[in-house]
């Protein structure tokens, strides 16, 4: 994989030849959200969070759903995970139609949600027993260890979720789903509850595990931090807001790999970008603007 | 248990002994005052010492106070054990099935609030035994509290917790020993802390209707019938003393089973 990327700036934009990017097109379809539209059912009637949205990932690919609270871009996510069952349309993951949550997608929730009377090896090993059903407990063992090495929290894997620190939590709860080693992963807010500082490590440790993975698990990310977005993913999918949510503008984002934290801020292609996003996200930018 | 002699300790031993102490003055003030009619601390001590010689003699004309104990104790055990078991899988049923509470909880309803002084006679009828109808009546008013806690509990599971187990496929089993289960034991132990405690109260009365050997028939033949209100003392205080330790058991059991999110 190289990293060679040139950047050329224009009136119109940015323009960036990323050879990353280039055989993004010729990989295989990871998802495919097919003219989705997700109602509720509400004491007020029928409430419509998403629209008629068709997005394609495809595999290897980090993409973020960005924009404002209560958007639906969680519920997008869920229809993903089988959480959420579409109205109308229908989404395929991994060439398959999604119906019901399963093992070939792992999900990081906003909430951690670990099990909170269950150590952290337990909480990773109860996942990875049910959803791996026909590995052996030599094997189940082993994946356990592995995962909770990656994210250096073997040493308190004998600690109850609330003897941990939020970052700890999150960690946790992404070597769960690393564990099931998923082709796709779905994280929804993962860092959203964290602090500045352990949010910008967390995105290291992402990146990270998915470096070591060989770039292989596609990764959708919910997320109302443009910054995260930026640094993390490929694509940042741009929500309008809600009811009856669609997409406003899916923004590419050709900055090469590995990124690095400090530098990147300081790439015009960056700061274009950041300009973009919220540009299409916030309309007002001074008291000036009221 | 290391600060088992620290100041702490000190203070709240010295703040029980003066509330024991207050205690014992409105006692001896009301001795007083009735002119002995109610005896004072001092008498009713040296009942109590009577009283609890020979704690565990169980002829068949004389029985020690311990023998009553015991008694009392295993009768409130059995009833509380059946009540629980038969509460807790249920309670967990209505409160993940909005069905089984629809169809469960009106029963529930009306039969709670009977007293349940007004089972034993049912239970008399049913088993023409008189200890069995205690333990009968102790079943029944152990089920309500530990039902309905167990019941609040399984329905009150977060979502998170029961996302987990559908986005990794949890089996029936895995969700009810991982999540259903664990979540609900803090209620369910609140529940069994309140039947423990309602059950402690009614075997007494209980006892009184149904004769036979306990502490309920001690305060009502030896103390009441046999003049004797030294005997009807020791026995509330006896009968206080065992019930703050049982109410002691669980509130520890509720400690253990808490967790933190």
């Amino acid at each position: 994989m190289s990293n060679t990327s040139t950047i050329s700036l224009s009136d119109e934009g940015v323009s960036v030849v990323d050879e990353h990017l280039l055989d993004q097109d010729t990989k295989p379809v990871s998802i495919q959200i097919n003219n989705v539209t997700v109602s509720f059912k509400t004491p007020k009637g029928i409430y419509t969070a998403v629209k008629e949205i068709d997005l394609t990932v495809r595999k290897g690919e980090i993409v973020a759903l960005i924009g404002h609270s209560g958007c639906g871009k969680s519920t997008l996510m869920s229809t993903i995970s089988g959480m959420v069952k579409p109205t109308s349309g229908e989404v395929y993951a991994n060439g398959k139609k999604v119906t019901s949550p399963g093992p070939d997608r792992g999900i990081v929730f906003q909430n951690y949600s670990l099990l909170p009377w269950l150590t952290v090896y337990r909480n990773i090993y109860v996942a990875v027993d049910a959803a791996l059903k026909d590995k052996t407990a030599a094997e189940k063992t082993a994946l356990v260890e592995t995962n909770l090495k990656m994210v250096n929290l073997w040493e308190h894997k004998d600690k109850l979720p609330g003897q941990l620190s939020g970052g700890m939590k999150q960690r946790v709860a992404i070597a769960r789903a690393f564990s099931i080693n998923p082709k796709i992963l779905l994280l929804d807010e993962p860092f959203g509850a964290l602090d500045a500082l352990t949010k910008s490590s967390m995105h290291i440790e992402l990146l990270k595990l998915w470096v070591m993975d060989d770039r292989q698990k596609t990764i959708i990310m919910v997320t109302h931090d443009i910054e995260e977005a930026i640094f993390l993913s490929d694509r940042v999918v741009v929500m309008n807001n809600g009811p009856a949510a669609t997409i406003k503008e899916i923004v590419d984002i050709p900055l090469s790999r590995p990124r690095n934290k400090k530098d990147i801020v300081h790439d015009p292609a960056y700061i274009q970008i950041h300009d973009k996003l919220l540009n299409l996200l916030i309309d007002k930018f001074s008291i000036a603007d009221l | 248990m290391k600060n088992l002699f620290s100041i702490k300790t000190a203070v709240s031993v010295g703040y029980f002994v003066a509330g024991m102490v207050i205690m014992g003055g409105i006692w001896a003030l009301i001795a007083k005052l009735t002119k002995n009619e109610i005896p004072t601390p001092l008498a009713t001590w040296a009942v109590f010492k009577e009283v609890i010689q020979q704690p565990f003699q169980n002829d068949a004309d004389q029985k020690g106070i311990m023998t009553k104990l015991l008694s009392s104790l295993a009768r409130v055990g059995i009833g509380f054990g059946l009540g629980s078991l038969f509460a807790i899988p249920i309670g967990l049923m209505m409160g993940s099935s909005k069905i089984a509470m629809r169809i469960i909880n009106p029963m529930v309803q009306i039969l709670k609030p009977v007293s349940p002084l007004a089972w034993f006679p049912l239970g008399l009828a049913i088993f023409q035994d008189s200890p069995k109808a205690s333990i009968f009546m102790i079943f029944i008013c152990c089920i309500w509290p530990t039902l309905i806690n167990a019941a609040f509990g399984a329905s009150s599971i977060p979502q998170d917790h029961k996302n987990v187990s559908k986005a990794f496929g949890f089996s029936t089993w895995s969700y009810l020993s991982k999540i259903l289960l664990p979540f609900s034991l803090p209620h369910i132990i609140t529940g069994l802390r309140l039947s423990i405690g309602i059950a402690w109260m009614v075997i007494v009365a209980g006892e009184m209707l149904s004769g036979g050997i306990g502490l309920g028939n001690f305060v009502w033949e030896e103390g009441f019938n046999g003049g004797s209100v030294a005997k009807i003392l020791v026995a509330i205080i006896i009968i206080g003393i065992v019930g703050s330790l049982l109410d002691v058991c669980f509130t520890w059991l509720q400690k253990k089973f808490s967790y933190a999110v």
